[in-house]
């Protein structure tokens, strides 16, 4: 690949950033700003918000590499992915909205009346958050070496650096526009290589490397289905999304429950829309690139494939695009989790100042960056389902129940998410070990979430009704203000 | 959100409320303290039970409807043979399939959520 398309394009994602960035400290909402003047904000901004801060590298880069790497297996990532957005609007959209909490953290000390609710919590979405931000570095660093040709650590040191100058200087972040557009643009910077593509192909020229009978074999297809596998991901992927630092704090920019659900399917027209384009690079790829799954490049299939099947010009363009839109992604989502993550850290251990969100922001990037240095990328669209997992086994019991059950206590809630972090925790670290010497519970260890999930509310449940102190007092008028519509 | 007409003024703050949720809407049911008060918290409760069946009916629905759609792919014979564009009409199906079921879903369940909502409001303005 010609060097010149990739430095261009990251170069002027990240200019443009940064620029948006510095110019943004004028007219800057700092985490807070969301109160007042978000109030305005109308469903279909706000749901372009919501997917420009929630499709991430796994989305953009991993799923079409997991298909071709996997076959139609894959195919039931993006359905969760989406899918979460309904449970989401199920049971959390509306009453977290009227709940008037700003995060996780601020929800669980309001609903159980708990400092020690409220650090559990923030502890776990500082887990998530780190967690969430690796796969991001990784694919950054990943798609830098194939596009650059430079050492991967470029890309992950690149992604963190910009995110940390431009939270910590405006948290631009926050601005509902700026969020907004890079949702259209991820979804232009596929759309556009995809159609392009489709008619290229559709001419009979370059042919597929496979027959399609070889590409899309049955064993790798919908019919030869892993049960437990697919369930257990499906768990992790519906219950996860409820829990992300960073899709939650978009919520409170809704004027209302009403706008808060109407946004929420306005979210799933968007997500729907823009994984087919992934789906269907996935698709071409284990027709005519199906070199890339045997040497392990699988998560670079969209950024290889339109100038293997366009030489040119043309095909420059298109990759420049793609190369554009996957950094867009990167930073959209570090930035948006880094300010979650630094909104969390600075308010509970450093005073809530302006100071000490700056020094959180940084706090935040860097650990993170130090893992994806340390680490190797095993699968963009894996390691951030291993994170969804994680998600619905600690902060998605206790989210839902503290909507829905009054008989929750911050006893249960603290012991469910404990329960849940460890087992799960135990399960995503250990598995890798333990599955090559016992093979038969691997699949147990590499999906946790099925047996997670109900563990940790089954011992929140048990807890809860066995704590003497019983609810909160104000726990009725909590679950008021929840469930009455506002007007 | 450029266009609305006349924006509140940018009020900034350095740091979440931490009281957490302290919303400055006024709270209905006012509880224990006076007949009324009883019979707005049993209105509630009902809104609540009402609005918790309705959310598991729809997610479990949305469950068997997925799990009927994936058996019928894996079961209908020549799916895996048949070819749209030359991938797999069953793979196709997969791909495509469940997005507008989770979008019907969820625009059934707007309205139906919504209807609970009004249900309660009349009977709250009833008192």
């Amino acid at each position: 690949m010609n060097p010149a398309i990739g430095y261009t394009a990251i170069v002027g994602v990240a200019l443009v950033s940064a620029l948006i960035g510095f110019y943004g400290l004028r007219v800057s909402r700092t985490t807070s700003d969301f109160y007042v003047a978000s109030r305005t904000v109308r469903p279909w901004w706000n749901a372009s918000a919501i997917g420009g801060e929630y499709l991430s590298a796994a989305s953009f880069l991993g799923v079409a590499g997991l298909i071709l790497l996997t076959g139609s297996a894959a195919l039931w990532f993006p359905i969760g992915y989406t899918a979460g957005y309904l449970m989401l609007l199920l049971f959390v959209a509306a009453p977290l909205r009227r709940s008037g909490a700003y995060t996780i953290p601020d929800f669980t000390e309001a609903r159980l009346e708990s400092p020690w609710a409220r650090r559990v919590t923030s502890l776990l979405v500082i887990v998530i958050g780190w967690f969430y931000i690796v796969p991001q570095l990784q694919g950054a660093a990943l798609t830098v070496r194939i596009t650059t040709g430079l050492p991967s650590w470029v890309g992950s040191v690149a992604v963190a650096v910009i995110v940390a100058v431009v939270v910590a200087a405006g948290g631009m972040r926050s601005i509902t526009f700026v969020q907004a557009f890079q949702f259209w643009l991820k979804l232009t910077a596929l759309a556009v290589p995809v159609i392009a593509l489709l008619l290229v192909v559709g001419g009979g020229e370059p042919p597929a490397q496979l027959t399609p009978a070889e590409a899309f074999p049955p064993s790798a297809g919908p019919g030869d289905l892993d049960v437990y596998r697919t369930v257990s991901l499906m768990v992790a992927l519906l219950l996860g999304t409820l829990g992300l630092p960073h899709v939650l704090v978009r919520f409170y920019t809704n004027p209302d429950g009403v706008a808060a659900r109407r946004t929420t399917v306005i979210v799933l027209v968007l997500l729907s829309v823009f994984y087919l384009f992934p789906t269907i690079f996935g698709f071409l790829g284990r027709a005519f690139a199906p070199d890339l799954a045997a040497s392990g490049e699988a998560d670079a299939l969209i950024l290889l494939l339109p100038e293997r099947l366009v030489p040119g010009p043309i095909g420059d363009v298109l990759t420049a695009l793609v190369i554009a839109g996957a950094f867009a992604a990167f930073l959209s989502t570090s930035s948006g989790l880094v300010i979650s993550l630094a909104g969390v850290i600075s308010q509970d251990l450093l005073g809530g100042s302006v100071r000490g969100f700056r020094i959180a922001a940084i706090v935040s990037t860097v650990v993170p960056l130090l893992v994806a240095l340390a680490t190797e990328s095993s699968g963009l669209a894996g390691s951030v389902g291993l994170v969804f997992a994680f998600t619905a086994s600690t902060l998605c019991p206790v989210l839902i129940l503290g909507i829905w059950w009054r008989g929750l206590t911050s006893r249960g809630a603290i012991a469910g998410m404990l329960t849940g972090a460890v087992l799960s925790g135990a399960a995503i670290l250990g598995g890798p070990f333990v599955a090559t010497s016992v093979p038969l519970i691997a699949p147990y260890l590499e999906q946790p979430a099925a047996w997670t999930v109900p563990l940790a509310v089954i011992v929140i449940v048990t807890v809860s009704r066995l704590d003497r102190r019983g609810t909160p007092a104000g726990t009725d008028a909590f679950l008021t203000r929840l469930h009455v519509p506002e007007r | 959100m450029s266009d609305a007409p006349t924006p509140p003024p940018r009020v900034r703050v350095t740091a979440p409320r931490t009281a957490g949720g302290t919303s400055a809407r006024p709270v209905r049911s006012s509880g224990a303290d006076d007949p009324a008060g009883d019979i707005a918290a049993v209105y509630v409760r009902s809104l609540i039970r009402s609005q918790l069946r309705l959310a598991v009916t729809v997610a479990v629905g949305f469950a068997v409807a997925t799990v009927l759609f994936v058996l019928a792919i894996a079961l209908v014979p020549g799916l895996d043979d048949a070819y749209l564009a030359g991938v797999p009409v069953s793979w196709v199906l997969l791909g495509a399939g469940i997005y507008p079921l989770v979008i019907t879903v969820g625009g059934l369940y707007l309205r139906a959520a919504a209807r609970n909502e009004a249900r309660y409001r009349s009977l709250a303005e009833d008192e």
